[in-house]
């Protein structure tokens, strides 16, 4: 009884509770999210490798194509349950939502299309500075692989 | 009338013999010059005879063997494994050691916990479960195949066509096969 008592001391308790809303706090961040978009044109009409790329040349190397190219690199700041939009090559837009944050994972809203037509609309989750990669789209004999990353600021 | 006052401080250690050389002198120069340090003097000369006298005559009768012998067996005594143990015990389970353990244990889970988040760029940070989960897709007819490579962690989501449904205006024809 007596070390329940002292276990309960208001400066112990004041120390959990600062602990607990600082973590708290951390998770329900008001931070907007930075996205980065990387445009890459993967075919098979040469051999070559962009040296840009090579931060992600593991991950690239899993699809069958022998050469890549950066076309193009955007980022934009964004906050929770907001809209940002990017061009993609080929008349295309890319809209990303974040949507919320849990145990340090990103919920992100894809959209994908091109004209006024939907391409693909998904929803992924990734950890903060985390990627992935959407590709396919056809584009100048070979195909677009965009590569999107998101971090909490 | 300050040296007066110390002096009759220390005129117990001077007789005793615990001065410095130049203490004892000086001490003993004032003592002779000075009539109520001289008077202290005596009186403690007559206290020390006195006590003498009483330990000579009364001393032998004391039984100090007894005394001795329960102190040594004290010293020498060793304490059982549980009573070490319980001393133990009793010093770890008592505040306020334990009541700034609690918090010490919360603060270092934390501090596990929140690594990628004060050192995002630590390598157990980007390793741990860096996979894409994609949660729903919906691809308007065309077909999608999903790849998730355990070496790399890379999620991939490519869309590609049915040549039966591929669009014919398009200029471009998307690949009829996923590209992995």
């Amino acid at each position: 009884m007596n070390l329940l008592r002292k276990l309960l001391k208001p400066r112990l308790l004041f120390s959990v509770l600062l602990f607990a809303v600082s973590s708290n706090a951390a998770e329900n961040s008001n931070q907007p999210v930075h996205l980065k978009i990387g445009t890459i044109l993967a075919s098979n009409q040469s051999d070559n490798f962009d040296t840009r790329l090579k931060p992600i040349a593991k991950q690239l190397k899993v699809m069958k194509y022998r050469s890549y190219r950066l076309l193009k690199e955007d980022s934009q700041s964004v906050p929770w349950k907001e809209n940002a939009t990017f061009e993609i090559p080929g008349g295309r837009l890319l809209a990303i939502s974040p949507q919320e944050s849990k145990n340090k994972q990103i919920a992100l809203k894809v959209r994908l299309t091109e004209g006024a037509k939907p391409l693909l609309d998904t929803t992924v989750r990734l950890q903060s500075r985390g990627h992935f990669l959407l590709g396919g789209p056809p584009h100048e004999g070979g195909a677009l692989v965009i590569s999107i990353s998101a971090s909490m600021e | 009338m300050r040296s007066c006052e110390n002096i009759r401080g220390r005129i117990g250690a001077w007789l005793d013999g615990e001065l410095s050389a130049a203490d004892a002198e000086a001490a003993r120069i004032h003592v002779n010059a000075c009539s109520v340090c001289g008077e202290e003097r005596r009186q403690l000369e007559r206290l020390d005879s006195s006590l003498h006298a009483v330990f000579k005559t009364g001393g032998s009768k004391l039984a100090f063997d007894p005394f001795w012998r329960g102190v040594e067996q004290r010293i020498t005594q060793k304490t059982n494994w549980y009573e070490e143990f319980g001393d133990w015990i009793r010093a770890t389970v008592t505040a306020p050691r334990l009541a700034w353990a609690v918090p010490a244990v919360i603060v270092i889970v934390l501090a596990a916990l929140s690594v990628d988040f004060f050192f995002p760029t630590m390598k157990t940070a980007t390793q741990r479960d860096n996979f894409a989960a994609v949660e729903s897709i919906d691809t308007y007819g065309r077909n999608v195949a999903l790849l998730r490579e355990d070496e790399t962690k890379t999620t991939v989501i490519w869309l590609y066509q049915n040549p039966e449904t591929e669009n014919e205006s398009s200029t471009e024809t998307t690949e009829a096969t996923p590209a992995f």
